[in-house]
């Protein structure tokens, strides 16, 4: 009994010695904010950036008018598209921005503007990895 | 019309199988351009009982792609080797 109370003091020693130094650890701020750093680095996306890049992912479609395009531009009334163009306007901007929308709001989305506005309120997804790894795992499947 | 389920359905139907269609071995089948006809030809539906018809029929061309799609690896490594089934040089002719 007396080795198994010894045991358990040297345990409760080591364990209180241990604590010590992790709060402490803890309490510096600058080892936190150094792992942020690493994934915080990607620069947010500005409105411009993803008007023009909505706008280029539309001109790739044949059935799109350029002449027609702008951002406040339906699909519906100004660029003739039905909904089933819409569901691949939607599909295209999905993988331009590598984020999913969902099939609800995805619907909602009728205008380029809204499809912007979406975007911006999306917290943004790191660009080119992403979209590459979204590449690939198209290829493999 | 932002309300309707079923229009929910068909949309999420129709994007699945575009995703699908990319990817289809055969270019020169058009997989995308016939399934868009296909939609489109039934575009006018009102009756329920029809249009979960085309929904079913929908779902079944998925699945069945899907399955495509699955033996597509072992369909090239029989298509590679030759069907050994039939290889006249494991089993010694009776």
């Amino acid at each position: 009994m007396s080795f198994l109370r010894a045991a358990l003091q040297t345990s409760l020693r080591s364990s209180r010695v241990l604590a010590t130094p992790r709060i402490s650890y803890s309490l510096r701020p600058q080892a936190i904010s150094f792992q942020r750093a690493t994934f915080a680095s990607q620069p947010a996306l500005t409105k411009d950036d993803i008007q023009s890049r909505v706008l280029d992912v539309l001109k790739s479609f044949e059935k799109v008018d350029a002449s027609k395009l702008s951002p406040s531009a339906s699909f519906a009334g100004d660029l003739g598209l039905d909904s089933l163009d819409a569901v691949e306007v939607v599909m295209a901007v999905e993988e331009e921005f590598a984020i999913e929308i969902p099939d609800a709001e995805a619907d909602e989305i009728q205008t380029v503007q809204q499809a912007i506005d979406y975007i911006a309120k999306t917290p943004a997804a790191p660009r080119r990895l992403l979209k590459v790894a979204f590449r690939l795992s198209r290829l493999l499947i | 019309m932002a309300q309707n389920p079923m229009r929910h359905r068909v949309l999420a139907l129709y994007k699945e199988l575009h995703r699908l269609g990319r990817d289809y071995p055969d270019p020169s089948y058009d997989f995308n351009g016939r399934m868009r006809k296909m939609f489109e030809k039934n575009r006018n539906l009102t009756d329920p009982e029809q249009i979960e018809k085309a929904y079913n029929l929908g779902q079944y061309i998925k699945n069945e792609t899907l399955a495509l799609y699955s033996l597509r690896k072992y369909r090239h490594l029989k298509r590679m080797y030759g069907d050994s089934s039939r290889s006249s040089t494991d089993d010694p002719p009776s």
